[in-house]
């Protein structure tokens, strides 16, 4: 009976990866079908040329230049002359500092103006008129979209309820694996399937969001994580899923914040300096723990303010269009990268450190498109990177045991042999959640999660994880070239960046296929902060999707 | 937007590069999930054990087995001490025992359900060896606390019969080693069969002898000259005896060492060294997948007098007690050993057999002839110097060593041999360490063994 009993759970567990799968194909494969075609917005008319350009993106740079989006000829026309965008009010022109300026039914305009369908936009002697897709056409269009999304709104559902199962059958097993029957599994089931169904609600009716894949992803991911710790104390539980319900809270927060770009370029400012000041009160009050000053104690509770930090890091670096034909050089951001850095720096936070000079990178290349740059910042990087050798002995003993992990076994190398051992004892399919031995190495649930992972879950849950990370990059790559606004696009793109290379650092560092830098694996890891800034970084990426904001306009 | 469009490509580096991360820990994890597995560290290994299968030896007797979840070793504490070494305690300490080898194979462990398999599952195997606890039981008692190593197999199938290294213990009292015992406890954890090599002394003069025979046609004619001392530029090699005119097989008789030092100076280096590596010396030599401890014959910087002791079986040759074993399977079957093994069978605790070995051969050591030739010596120096009587009913070929160790130490005794009739076809060898003469030392443990498995025996 008993054997029987053990063999039923066993099957469970093999059945876990194979939910995995159809959750991770779903989730990408409706968030690909949701994805608009090249089809266009509007039509721009060139009276002189009689030619007629479609107007596909939501922010169209206008000028000589052959990376323009709208290319005009003429001596007249500037290389970057203007922006043509659309917001909530309509479709809107903008000066980008062009010599000759730019004239609405033979009005200058200065700065910026609405262009309505039938208005003459002079651009250095190009007569262009915006004229809108036929009427009835257009209707049409909207309808399509709104036929196309109800299904996509039904597998939402079907989609969480997936999730749900695929974690119930995890704490199902995790209950009645050993001798006596767990409860606190249960309880971890129950807030994880609680909260996420809450928050679906809430985004669907309340907000008015259409889709629900990205958010199903990472509750997927979160609830691995929750569950894992499920068998270690209720309090594991408890504050894993607060976390992730305050992460779910940021989201939404910064999802409001960013609404309107140019609002959200107003107070990047704002953001910036106080993320400023959050890291010099960390360097201040900050507690040292397992080397490096990171910790803050507010009421009791122990937050890593760099985590926080991460998402401010990609507000303040990101910028719409318009900005960005203007004000083109990159000294603001740079000055407050650096001062993020050396904050790490100080803190001897090292692979934190890192993760933001990923997002730098990726950020300072979006803005500026300039290789040249790049290799002058990674060569920088390089120098400074010997330079913390040099100072911080301690790092350069990991480089020592990196890739020779078994000549260190029992000191530089510890951590890593563990996770390599007791990642092969799971096999593909795991030895059971809360009966894997890697989980009393020191930072198991941290650091060494993707090794706890493989041997309590399976090496096929291990890399389900991983691939859900790569994919969820790649889908933030493909919306952010149809995004609303280049202000999404930069987010987007750095927010998965971010994600994807702290990921990568976690999970290869732990392999040693990477040094061992000892950042969290985003979502899973425990760790209030982590949670919190994975959700807050995930609604970067929900912004970039053109969806997100586009129902909410349809009920206005 | 365009521009966007085209820089957004710079994040594929990294998504990418993850993806070739992943790839590269996949192939990592399928090429070397055994080694990672396999560490001492690894609390799987202990715990599982508790589910592993059983170990039995030739007869049926069980060496170890699981019940109730534990695992429990052979009843008899002579036998649970005797097969310490092949068995293995559950730890990984004694690294070659089958316990520590085999461990993928009792515990179940594959790469497709690791350890997670539960039991109506699990694939625990059943170890079947080739062993006779009684006879190792009653072989390692005729130790007396000496140190040392005995092993005998049936030099035509290749079957071990019996294998003890000393010192050892019970693994249900295992003492606490401290260094008020650290004397006795020597190299406790090490199978001394396997894993050592140990200066031979005179039995290396059956390699001499097969060097002289297989390089010199007319070797049996030839006398030497023995007057105790020798000297080779300026230094010394002495005898035992003064053994006056004396040719090879009495000199292999009596042990003479100025007749092997001869041999070694007038062969040379080179045809030394050529002829000693025929037999597998300065080779990695495996016996059921163990890598043993390597034969070594060494001349580097050797001078006239080191190349003489080295013929002696001084210098710095060592030898390997599992490797001279095969070579007295050579012997005995004509220059060609069939190699020893310990693994009988193995079989599904719940199902079928999956493998069983068969004898399998070496390759050839020494020509039928020369082998034959030797053959006859060693028959003669049983009949002529140590006496039939040691081996009653049997017809015993064999050499005595006396292996000097320094130090002050009393030299390493040994004996090897085999049995000419091949209705007993056992090859035998038997170390004391620091013994003594090998004839009173190890003699008497080859005699009481050999007696043993005859009497013990189902061989026909």
């Amino acid at each position: 009976m008993v054997l029987l009993f053990s063999l039923i759970i066993y099957i469970l567990q093999t059945l876990l990866p194979f939910l995995a799968i159809i959750i991770i194909y779903n989730c990408f494969k409706t968030l690909r079908v949701n994805t608009r075609k090249d089809s266009p917005l509007i039509l721009l008319v060139n009276k002189n040329t009689k030619e007629k350009i479609p107007i596909i993106h939501w922010e169209n740079s206008i000028g000589r230049s052959r990376s323009s989006d709208i290319i005009l000829d003429g001596i007249t026309v500037s290389r970057d002359h203007a922006v043509l965008f659309r917001r909530d009010e309509g479709w809107i022109i903008s000066d980008t500092g062009s010599k000759t300026g730019i004239y609405i039914n033979g009005n200058k305009v200065n700065g910026s103006k609405k262009v309505s369908p039938g208005d003459t936009v002079d651009i250095g002697g190009n007569k262009l008129v915006l004229e809108r897709l036929e009427d009835n056409k257009i209707l049409k269009k909207s309808e399509k979209l709104e036929n196309k999304s109800e299904p996509s709104v039904a597998s939402s559902g079907a989609l969480l309820a997936l999730v749900a199962v695929f974690h119930f059958i995890a704490a199902f097993t995790v209950c009645f694996q050993a001798t006596q029957i767990k409860f606190e599994p249960a309880i971890a089931f129950g807030l994880i399937t609680g909260i996420g169904w809450l928050f679906f609600i809430i985004t669907r009716y309340v907000f008015g969001r259409v889709g629900f894949e990205l958010e199903a992803l990472a509750l997927f991911l979160s609830g691995i994580g929750i569950l894992t710790a499920s068998t270690v104390d209720l309090k594991a539980i408890y504050i894993q899923a607060s976390s992730m319900f305050l992460g779910m809270i940021m989201f939404c927060l910064i999802l409001t914040l960013i609404k309107n770009p140019d609002m959200a370029m107003k107070f990047r400012i704002y953001i910036g300096v106080l993320a400023i000041l959050l890291f010099a009160v960390n360097i201040v009050f900050g507690k040292i723990k397992n080397g490096s000053q990171n910790w803050l104690n507010v009421y009791g509770l122990s937050i890593q303010p760099s985590e926080i930090i991460k998402a401010a890091f990609v507000f303040v670096g990101t910028s719409t269009l318009e900005k960005l034909q203007t004000a083109r050089n990159l000294t603001g951001f740079i000055l407050f990268s650096s001062l993020c850095m050396l904050s790490l720096f100080l803190m001897g936070d090292f692979g934190t450190a890192c993760v933001f000079f990923t997002g730098f990178l990726i950020i300072s290349f979006m803005r500026s498109g300039s290789l040249r740059s790049l290799v002058l910042v990674l060569s920088g990087a390089v120098l400074g990177g010997l330079m913390i050798l040099k100072f911080k002995p301690y790092i350069v003993d990991r480089f020592c045991a990196w890739r020779h992990v078994w000549s260190y076994v029992n000191d530089l190398g510890c951590q890593q042999t563990r996770v390599l051992t007791y990642s092969a004892s799971g096999g593909l399919f795991g030895v059971g959640i809360g009966k894997g031995y890697l989980r009393g190495v020191f930072a198991s649930f941290t650091d060494l999660i993707f090794g706890v992972i493989c041997e309590e879950w399976g090496l096929l849950i291990g890399i389900s994880v991983v691939l859900c990370i790569i994919l969820l990059g790649f889908y933030a790559r493909r919306v952010s070239i149809k995004s609303r606004s280049v202000f999404y696009s930069i987010a987007s793109c750095a927010a998965a960046g971010i994600i994807v290379f702290q990921m990568s650092l976690n999970v290869f560092g732990a392999a040693d296929i990477l040094p061992l830098t000892g950042v969290t694996l985003p979502f899973v890891s425990l760790g209030g902060s982590s949670m919190v800034c994975s959700w807050g970084l995930l609604a970067f990426i929900k912004a970039s999707d053109e969806r997100t904001y586009a129902a909410r306009r349809g009920r206005a | 937007m365009k521009n966007t469009r085209k820089r957004s490509r710079f994040l594929y580096l990294f998504l990418v590069g993850s993806l070739v991360g992943l790839t590269y820990f996949i192939y990592e994890f399928s090429i070397n999930s055994s080694y990672w597995v396999f560490q001492p560290f690894n609390k799987h290994l202990s715990s599982q054990m508790t589910d592993g299968g059983k170990i039995i030896d030739k007869n049926g007797v069980i060496l170890v087995q699981t019940k109730n979840g534990k695992r429990v070793y052979a009843e008899n504490p002579d036998i649970r001490k005797a097969i310490l070494h092949t068995v293995g305690d559950g730890s990984t300490l004694i690294s070659t025992s089958i316990q520590c080898r085999y461990v993928q194979e009792i515990l179940g462990y594959n790469l497709i359900t690791g350890f997670g398999a539960p039991e109506p599952l699990n694939r625990n195997k059943d170890i079947k060896l080739t062993l006779d606890g009684e006879v190792c039981a009653k072989v390692s008692n005729a130790f007396k606390g000496k140190k040392g190593t005995a092993i005998a197999y049936n030099y035509l199938t290749g079957e071990l019969i019996c294998s003890v290294s000393l010192p050892t213990y019970d693994v249900y009292s295992k003492p606490v080693f401290t260094e008020d015992n650290d004397g006795i406890y020597e190299g406790v954890y090490i199978n001394r069969a396997l894993s050592a090599s140990f200066v031979p002394g005179s039995i290396f003069k059956l390699f001499t002898t097969a060097a002289m025979l297989n390089s010199r046609n007319d070797s049996e004619n030839i006398t030497f000259e023995c007057n105790k001392i020798k000297i080779y530029e300026g230094e010394k090699v002495t005898c035992m005896k003064n053994h006056g005119r004396i040719n090879l097989q009495t000199g292999l008789c009596k042990s003479c060492d100025i007749v092997f030092g001869d041999i070694a100076v007038e062969l040379g280096k080179d045809i030394m060294l050529k002829e000693i590596e025929k037999f597998g010396f300065n080779k990695e030599i495996k016996v059921d997948g163990i890598s043993l401890s390597r034969s070594k014959y060494d001349l580097e910087g050797a001078t006239k007098a080191d190349l003489a002791w080295s013929g002696i079986g001084q210098y710095k040759d060592l030898v390997n007690p599992m490797h001279m074993l095969m070579v007295m399977g050579a012997f005995a079957n004509g220059g060609t050993p069939v190699k020893p093994f310990f693994i009988k069978e193995i079989r599904l605790s719940r199902g079928d057999t999956i493998f069983i070995n068969s004898p399998s051969v070496y390759g050839e050591m020494v020509k039928k002839d020369v082998s034959d030739k030797i053959k006859a010596m060693m028959r003669n120096n049983t009949k002529n110097q140590y006496g039939d009587s040691m081996f009653p009913g049997m017809k015993i070929c064999a050499k005595t060593g006396t292996g000097e160790v320094g130090e002050g130490k009393e030299p390493n005794g040994w004996i090897v041999g085999f049995s000419e009739d091949r209705k007993f076809p056992i090859a035998f060898v038997v170390l004391v360490e620091n013994g003594g003469f090998g004839i009173k030392s190890a003699g008497p443990i080859a005699s009481f063994m050999l007696k043993t498995i005859k009497a013990n025996s189902t061989i026909k």
